[in-house]
């Protein structure tokens, strides 16, 4: 599904990140993306799905068969790529439903499918508010404006639900969740487990993994993945730290 | 004192008569006096009057306002019930009109036919020519007025339904100058909405006088959606006495060249105002918002928000000025205005002003000029939303921040928000 070589990036206004990825994320496989603050995790999540601010400067990424980087960030999306922010954007003004439908229905127009009215999309939406354990009004307040740090990321696993994608990339999705929380995302995830869609997971610590378990492993480090395994590497790396892996793992 | 070079196309065309006479020669000459504002005056330094210069279109409106059809005003038709009043080029339309019943106490109906009948209404419709100084446009007003509209509430009057004002032009090359009357007894109750709109090259020049008994409430909702090469200036002048609350509502999309400018003063303890606009231009539009509200009594309550969103090579001006005098205190003044800036050629002044003479007071303003918000806008496009309609949904949610101002009327933000998203589907 995903072919990623010989990725290098950097910030548009300088510093090269990411120095020479290599990783092949198939359908039905989840994917965990390890490694300290500073290697280059988020910046790889970034890069895939499109955000403005960076460039690649060598390498390439095949998804499905298309060249990824060719494509713009909506066209990804609509292509089915979804990115949880580590940090979602708060939009005054833009009605989270509105939004939702926005949204929903640009990827079913791009896909030749009928776009769901009003009536059809509420219903769609409760359903899945109710696996999540999100209450309805939610709908309409305003994009992630006055929400907690937990409702923002139930709120982005929750449009990971309604829009159905193939690769779901999370970035961070555990920073800043007590205990409770952190169980019902993990729950939404898993219930999106299935073997036409990949999840690739972005984290720096291993609790995450105790709940959706990856694998794959792949550890991050100066730019590029220093190692991979399945999910017993994990485990090793909570041991033992990323210390393990140099200096610029530190 | 010599009359302005300017102004002489004007003589020619002024021939006053009847009962308003001597208002109207003592207006005109005033506007001689006067001339067009020019740049050196503070008011007009932003504006460019170089369109209403090259076009000098025929001083007054025609004599009787052409059979329009409904299918021209359609666009602009408020979708609830409505005491609907029509003008087209400056004159009365009958045909379009429906005031429908109303209710007792209530006086709805054109400026020229009201004036004719109520000789108390047609004199304050001229109370003040020069309403509040250096006003050359509201003195020719003053002189040249064919019609408008007169809304008059007896003392502790609700009117339900609002009061829906059409203005339709497009006789080319002509100017119309209307002159509008609000007039709410004690305690009495009412929402008025008007709507300017036509088609091809004129010149329209209204005045509203706003006058607000004790206790009084007026909603009073503007959209300027002029033709595109059309002139606008509308100036309102509001007069609050205690307790009274006026809120307005000034959309700007259409027309060349516009301008706004509103005037309230308290007269009274314990009145409030808010003044709220947006303005949404393209192309080689410029349009002012002028604001000036004089805290003259102590205890009155000013918020004020304005909005725009300037693209292309547009130009838009916001002047906001709030005075305070020495014996208002407890007054509480807010203003506020933000520009988004969607292109490099787009261009916005803005001058928020507060002159507070009290110490007793909370007070406070501001002006932001940006442009949409980058992680945002990836925010939407990360979800597949295309970029073009991302901007929009950024735009529109820009410009309801000013509308849901707007609290207790769903109906009324509904339909400003319309014309918003209107605006947002045109191409230049």
């Amino acid at each position: 599904m995903l072919e990623i070589k010989n990725l290098h990036a950097k910030l548009s206004e300088g510093r090269e990140i990411l120095k020479g990825i290599d990783l092949s994320v198939k359908a039905g496989e989840v994917h965990a993306i390890m490694g300290p603050n500073g290697s280059g995790k988020s910046t790889l999540a970034s890069v895939l799905s499109g955000k403005p601010g960076y460039e690649v400067t060598e390498g390439r990424v095949s998804y499905q068969g298309k060249d990824l980087l060719a494509l713009s960030a909506d066209e990804r999306a609509r292509e089915g790529i979804f990115l949880a922010f580590q940090y979602p954007v708060e939009i005054p003004g833009v009605n989270n439903m509105y939004f939702l439908r926005a949204a929903l229905n640009a990827g079913r127009r791009h896909r030749g499918e009928a776009e769901l009215d009003a009536g059809q999309f509420l219903k769609a939406v409760r359903a899945k508010l109710k696996e999540l354990e999100i209450g309805e009004d939610l709908l309409q307040r305003a994009v992630n404006v006055g929400f907690s740090g937990g409702e923002k990321k139930r709120n982005e696993i929750f449009q990971m639900a309604m829009l159905e994608p193939k690769l779901a990339l999370l970035d961070e999705t555990d920073s800043g969740l007590d205990i409770d929380a952190l169980r019902l995302v993990s729950k939404g995830v898993n219930a999106q487990r299935a073997p036409d869609r990949a999840i690739v997971m972005i984290t720096h610590y291993q609790r995450l993994l105790d709940y959706i378990e990856p694998d794959h492993v792949h550890v991050l480090s100066g730019g590029k993945i220093v190692r991979s395994g399945d999910k017993s590497l994990a485990t090793e790396l909570e041991k033992h730290g990323y210390a393990m892996f140099g200096d610029a793992a530190a | 004192m010599s009359a302005k070079p300017e102004t002489a196309p004007y003589r020619a065309a002024f021939a006053p008569a009847g009962a308003l006479a001597d208002k109207r020669r003592e207006a005109f000459a005033r506007f001689e006096e006067l001339g067009f504002p020019t740049r050196r005056d503070e008011a007009w330094r932003f504006t460019n009057l170089r369109p209403l210069q090259e076009f000098s279109p025929h001083p007054s409106s025609p004599q009787r306002g052409a059979g329009r059809s409904e299918g021209a005003i359609a666009p602009y038709l408020f979708a609830g019930e409505t005491h609907r009043i029509v003008v087209v080029n400056g004159r009365f339309a009958p045909t379009l009109s429906k005031p429908g019943s109303l209710p007792k106490g209530v006086t709805l109906g054109s400026a020229a036919e009201v004036a004719a009948s109520h000789p108390a209404l047609a004199a304050r419709l001229l109370d003040q020519t020069d309403t509040v100084g250096g006003q050359a446009f509201a003195s020719l007003n003053a002189a040249l007025f064919a019609d408008g509209f007169v809304l008059a509430l007896d003392p502790g009057v609700a009117l339900d339904k609002p009061v829906e004002i059409i203005h339709w032009g497009d006789a080319a090359e002509n100017s119309f100058h209307l002159r509008n009357l609000i007039q709410l007894g004690a305690g009495s109750r009412a929402t008025v909405i008007e709507s300017y709109a036509g088609s091809g090259r004129y010149w329209t020049n209204a005045v509203a006088i706003a006058d607000l008994a004790a206790g009084a409430a007026l909603r009073h909702v503007k959209l300027q959606d002029e033709a595109s090469d059309a002139i606008h200036f509308g100036h309102v002048r509001a007069r609050l006495a205690a307790d009274a609350r006026y809120e307005s509502f000034v959309l700007t999309l259409g027309g060349r060249l516009s301008r706004h400018d509103s005037f309230a003063t308290f007269a009274g303890e314990g009145a409030a105002c808010g003044l709220f606009g947006a303005y949404l231009l393209k192309g080689e539009q410029e349009a002012t918002n002028a604001t000036f509200v004089d805290h003259a009594v102590p205890k009155c309550t000013t918020n004020e928000v304005f909005k725009g969103v300037v693209d292309e090579r547009a130009h838009g001006v916001f002047l906001g000025k709030i005075a305070v005098r020495p014996q208002a205190q407890k007054t509480d003044a807010h203003q506020l205005n933000k520009n988004l800036l969607l292109s490099p050629r787009a261009n916005v002044d803005t001058k928020p002003e507060l002159e507070i003479l009290a110490d007793d007071v909370k007070c406070s303003h501001g002006a932001t000029v940006g442009d949409l918000d980058e992680t945002a806008l990836f925010y939407l496009e990360s979800r597949g939303i295309p970029a073009d309609e991302a901007r929009r949904m950024l735009i529109e949610a820009f410009a309801a921040d000013a509308i849901d101002r707007i609290e207790d009327d769903t109906a009324l933000r509904v339909h400003l928000l319309a014309h918003v998203q209107r605006w947002l589907g045109r191409k230049e």
